[in-house]
Formats: C-alpha cells, structure tokens, sequence
C-alpha cells in the first residue's frame, strides 16, 4: 500500500513507517497473548462470559504496552495519538476475533464522551479503571418500545432531592451480563428533550439481568430490568435533557468505530486456506465469488478510512459515517454469504470456530447499533438531502 | 492515508472542472450518442492528458480526472489517454481505441481514433489508423463504436518492452473511474430528478422507497470511487482487479434503480441519463466483466490457487 511515486501530502493511500511500525506492534503482541485456544475462547462473541473474562487479562497486557488507549490524553494514560493510530489498533484487534471483548466499547466512545462531558469526579471515578482494562460496560439504550426509534423509551428516572429512581426495563443490552457499569439513557419528562444519561452500578439493588437466548452468541444479549433503582445525581452525565447531543457525539465516535470488515477479510482469508487445503480452491466460480466478498471488504474498508481521514482532519462528523456503515454491512454480509456457499460442512462441529463467531456477528450487523435501514435514511437526509417523509 | 487532494492536485483539478462546465451548455441532440469537436479541441490544447507522468500530479490526480471528465453527458476517449498511452506510447496521436479479443470485434473510440492499441496475453502492438480503416456500426452503447475494415491492411508495430499486464491494470483502474464518474453523473441526474418531480402530492425522493435505493446506490458509487483511486495510488494489480470488479459488478443494480427513478423521462434521448448509464452498460462488460475481475482478484489476494485460467488467456 505504499506510493512511492507521490510526493508527502499528495492525495495518496499507504502508511507511514510510524503506522506500520504500530501495526506490526499490535500483531507481535496479538501473536504473543492469544493462547493457542484463542479461536474457542473467542468462538461466543465479546461478550461471552469466556471473552470477556479474557479480556481482563489481556486489556491490562495491551494497557502495559501502551496499546490500550494511546488516543487517549497524557492525564488518562494515552499519549495522544492521531485517529489513525487507534484505527489501526482497532483494525488488527478485531480482525483477530477482538480480545478485547466488550472493551473496545470504553477505548472506541465511552471514554471519549465521559472526557467531553463527564464531571471531574465521574472522570476520576471511571477512565482510570478503563484505561487499566478493567472496566466492563454494557449500553442501556434500546426498550421494548423503543428500538430505531431511541426516543421512545420509557424507561423513567425520577428525581428525589439529590438522587434518581429509576424504573423501567432495557432490552437487546449487549454485555450485560458481566457488566459493572451501565450507560444508560432514561426519561426525566415526557418529549425528546427530556432525557437524560445514567453512569449506572449494575450492583445496585433492584436490577435484574435474564440473558436471552439467541442466534448471536452466548451471553451477548439481554433484558435489564430496573425497579426503583436509587442513582446519585452525581452519577447523570450532563444536564436533564442533554441526552441528545450526547449522544449524539457517541454515536459519532461509535459508528465506524468497529472495524467489523478487517475481521470480516481476516475471516475471509482463513476461509480461502481451508479450501486450498481441501483443493477447492482450483474453481474459477469459488475464486470469483471469493474476489466478490474480498471487494466488498475492501470497498468497506476504504469507505471507513475516508471517514477516519476526516476524522483525522479535524472535521465534523456526517453522513460520510452512515455511508460507511452501509457498505460494512454489506461486507460481512458477502463473506458470511461465501462461507455458507463454500464451506457448509464448518457451520456443525467445531471445524472452524472463528467462522461460526463471524456469522453470528455478520447476521447482527445490519441490525445493532442503528439497523442498516436506519443508516440509509441518514444517507438519503444528510448526504443525499432527500426531502424527510411526513411521519405517521 | 490522504484522502484530499493537494493544492497542486486540487487546482489541477479544478482546472478540469472549469473545462467540464464550459460545455456544460451544448446543446443537447436526440441521438445516442453527442461528441463534441469544441470539448475536443479544448482537450487537445490542455495538456491535461499529461498528468499521469507529472510529479506534482501522478496516476491518483490523473485518475480523478478521469472520473471528473465521465461526468461529462459528452462522450470523449479518456482511459488510454489518461492512464495507458503516457507510459505505453507518449507522443502518438488520441483519442485512441484499445483491441483486446479479436481484431474484427465492434470497439468503443474506433471511428474517431487515430492510434490503435492491441493488447495480447504478453504482447503490445501500436498503430496509426483514421476513419478510413473503420466501418462505424450503430450501437446500443453510448460511444462511438466501429469494426476495422481490413484488420489484416493494419500496419502494426510490436512494443517490444511493454509490459502487457500493466496495460491490463491501467485499463481496469481507468474503466473503474470511468464508470464511478457515469455513475455519479448519472445519480446526481436522479436526485435533482426526484428532489423536483412530484406524485401523489409529495416530491418522489420524499418516499422511503425511492430514498433507500438511492442510498444504496450513493454507498456502491461512493465505495467504487475510493477503490478506482486507491488502486491508482498502489498499482497494485489486485487492487486494480477489485476496483474494475465492484465497478462492474454494482453497475447493472445502479443502473437498473436510477432508470427506475427517472421514469419515462429517462427513456428519452433527450434526457442525458442514457449516456452515462450505456457507457457503463458497455464497461460492464469489458475484460470477460465482474466474474473474471474477480477471480483475477482472488488469485492475485491469495496466489496459492493460481492454478486455473493465468492471466492474459481470456
């Protein structure tokens, strides 16, 4: 990927020797830390109780080499690094199965947000734990009733003197299981305006966790019921009815924040070993419908960094990141597709458990975080300028 | 990673687009094809073709430019030109037209011509030709398309260093960029068309429907774009292989849609639609299309398995 050819600062794709340097970094200690076992561990998702187990021990490893949150200021532990630099860290990590489990949701935007709108106390409280890799969180957002459509919750926080009582419930809450913290958005009122965000004990009495049974991974998904759960004022992140914008500013750092297609290619190059192996790979439709998914990744791939490099700039975020999403989606979706295609005798047994965990996240990705319908109408509004429908 | 251009890049470029819009105006006909003898000129007097051998410049700048002059509802000769001939052949006259299967078979550029480039699995041949060798054939595709009359009269000179397989990744960056351009030409038409038109009291960009598949269509031009300038900044024969293969391979849904959202009114040679959209019709098709892209991509990413069909065989 590299250009001789271009002078410094001409529009030009490779990596400075600084990046490669950080990348080869990242791979040497991958290679050194994950056990030989490491495609089993990972074979539930991040947020199994295997993966996430393994990430206390391995975020502290990364946290000692400086790999952990080198964006993050000098006063929190980081050095300040460019946006690239924690790409690059996320780019190598996820395509190897992300040993960090749940805790590329601290390192990608829950830091970042508590830094812009955090107290001092909530602060000290919570980024040292993250930046030692300690710290396991789970994303109190979508309810029953409010999925897509966020602004519906019900769930209520209301005030006592200086403290919330929170009832309600959550739903599809990934990590929660063996989460210690909770993001969690409730209602102080009735509109959008009023609502409001929760760093949340989930210790405290009267929650309760049901994991539910899925097709995405053991321990990935749950329901969270809170009933009269006492939070301190000093645990709100921002004022009554900042919720908005603050989340706003997560989901911006949130949104190409998992470099999903680099696990999607990393999946798609052991899938293309294994028919080597097997002498399958000698058939020009398997080799053609391999180039298909490997362009999709790449197309993905490229799509994101366009977004990191105005990221890197400075620039506000856009729609430029629901683009992204789009074609991410449509990446893990060709590489899932190819191995259902090519290998069909991997998805029993436990021939190959990576490919299984790739599926599982593949047939999520259009769904979390913003379902892919949702990104499209932020493309079709902001980067097309579509006229919105009239809602029902 | 530099995903803008720099300032010399950036006035380059802009310079491209000035000339783009002083023909904006043409005056459209209601034919299939338009050339243009005045946007012909004003290309032969900028140098612009140049850009590929300049320092300042280089095959990213040239390949925007590309991209930039597909815009164009005028139908001009730019992959050879931009991204082939500053290499290959410099100082031989354009536009030029590219034989890549047969010597009698129907090819884009030809009538209008006045180099010929032959391309064979590790061989490079040049020649000078003008309308005279050239039976010009009607065609469904935007460009100018003819036959040679006596393939066998051509007076071809071998190129005894050129490097054929790089005349194969420049042609795939280049159709990449060409269809990128045709296509964001064509689906900025639509969305002024659907922002503008309006049915059962709303405009029709304003339905879900319409507004999704557009949406789509933004992210797979968009994703086709960055692959076309990334594999000029690499040279990379994979990348170019993936960049040609995206291109053709999301042309055919990008075209369907946006003929779609223009209705009737894209079925109209007045309406410039159909000259981007069968100008990508044909480079869909070019090199055996996105199937052998692809497995010509597979076996560059993961070359173990280049054991079937080896370049420069199709």
């Amino acid at each position: 990927m590299t250009a001789p050819f271009l002078k410094e600062q001409s529009m030009e794709f490779g990596w400075t020797p600084e990046q490669e340097a950080l990348r080869a970094q990242v791979r040497a200690v991958i290679a050194r830390e994950l056990p030989p076992d490491w495609d089993a561990i990972s074979r539930h998702g991040p947020g199994s109780r295997q993966q996430t187990q393994f990430s206390l021990d391995f975020c502290p490893k990364l946290a000692a080499e400086g790999l952990l949150v080198p964006h993050w200021p000098r006063e929190w532990g980081g050095r300040s690094a460019p946006p690239w630099e924690h790409f690059i860290l996320g780019e190598e990590l996820w395509a190897a199965g992300e040993p960090r489990g749940p805790q590329y949701m601290n390192v990608n935007f829950i830091g970042s947000t508590l830094m812009k709108f955090g107290t001092p106390a909530q602060q000290d409280r919570f980024l040292p734990e993250m930046a030692a890799g300690k710290a396991i969180w789970c994303q109190g957002f979508s309810e029953p009733s409010a999925g897509s459509d966020l602004a519906a919750l019900r769930t209520r926080a209301d005030k006592r003197g200086d403290q919330y009582v929170i009832n309600g419930s959550k739903v599809w809450t990934s990590y929660a299981g063996l989460a210690q913290h909770c993001f969690l958005l409730a209602r102080t009122g009735d509109g959008k305006s009023n609502i409001a965000i929760f760093l949340v004990d989930m210790k405290t009495p009267g929650i309760t966790v049901r994991p539910i049974p899925s097709l995405i991974g053991v321990g990935d998904i749950h329901e969270v019921f809170f009933d009269d759960v006492v939070v301190p004022e000093a645990m709100r992140l921002g004022a009554e009815g900042q919720a908005w914008p603050i989340i706003g500013y997560a989901l911006s750092q949130e949104r190409v924040g998992i470099a999903r297609y680099a696990f999607s290619r990393g999946v798609l190059d052991r899938m293309v070993r294994l028919l080597q192996q097997r002498g399958q790979f000698d058939d020009a439709i398997v080799q053609s419908r391999a180039g298909q998914a490997l362009a999709a990744c790449e197309s993905a791939r490229l799509l994101v960094y366009r977004v990191i490099d105005q990221r890197a700039r400075g620039l506000p975020p856009n729609a430029e990141s629901n683009l992204a999403r789009v074609a991410v989606i449509a990446a893990d979706h060709a590489v899932a597709d190819f191995g259902l295609a090519f290998l069909p005798d991997t998805f029993s047994g436990a021939v190959f458990p990576l490919h299984l965990s790739h599926h599982e996240r593949a047939i999520a990705a259009g769904i979390a975080s913003g379902a892919a319908e949702i990104q499209l109408n932020l493309v079709a509004f902001d980067h097309l300028q579509l006229p919105r429908e009239a809602r029902a | 990673m530099n995903f803008e251009p720099d300032d010399d890049q950036r006035a380059f470029l802009d310079a491209v687009e000035k000339l783009a819009a002083g023909h904006a105006a043409t005056p459209a006909i209601a034919e299939r094809l338009q050339t243009s003898d005045a946007l012909e000129n004003d290309l032969a007097q900028s140098g612009f073709f140049e850009a590929m051998q300049i320092d300042e410049l280089g095959p990213v700048a040239a390949t925007a430019m590309v991209m930039a002059l597909a815009r164009m509802p005028l139908c001009t000769e730019l992959v050879a030109s931009a991204l082939i001939a500053p290499w290959l052949c410099p100082g031989r006259p354009r536009p030029f037209a590219v034989l890549w299967e047969h010597d009698d078979a129907p090819t884009r550029f030809l009538p209008v011509a006045r180099t010929l480039i032959r391309v064979r699995a590790a061989q490079v041949d040049v020649a000078c030709i003008d309308a005279g060798d050239v039976t010009p054939v009607e065609s469904l595709f935007a460009y100018p398309m003819g036959v040679l009359k006596q393939p066998s009269a051509i007076g071809w000179e071998r190129l005894p260093d050129a490097d054929a397989a790089r005349v194969r990744d420049g042609w795939r960056v280049g159709l990449a960029a060409e269809a990128a351009g045709c296509l964001g030409a064509a689906l900025d038409a639509v969305l002024a068309h659907v922002k503008e038109r309006r049915q059962f009291g709303r405009p029709l960009g304003a339905f879900q429907a319409v507004q999704h598949r557009l949406a789509e269509c933004a992210a797979l031009v968009a994703g086709v774009k960055w692959l076309a300038l990334h594999a000029a900044g690499s040279a990379s024969p994979l990348d170019a292989a993936l960049a040609a293969g995206q291109a053709q391979e999301i042309a055919r849904k990008v075209a369907y849609d946006l003929h779609q959202f223009m209705g009737a009114m894209g079925l109209t040679l007045e309406h410039p639609l159909h000259r981007w959209t069968y100008r990508t019709k044909l480079l869909a098709s070019d090199l055996g299309g996105a199937a052998r892209q692809f497995t010509a991509a597979a076996q560059a990413a993961w070359p173990a398995a280049a054991s079937t069909a080896p370049e420069g065989t199709t």
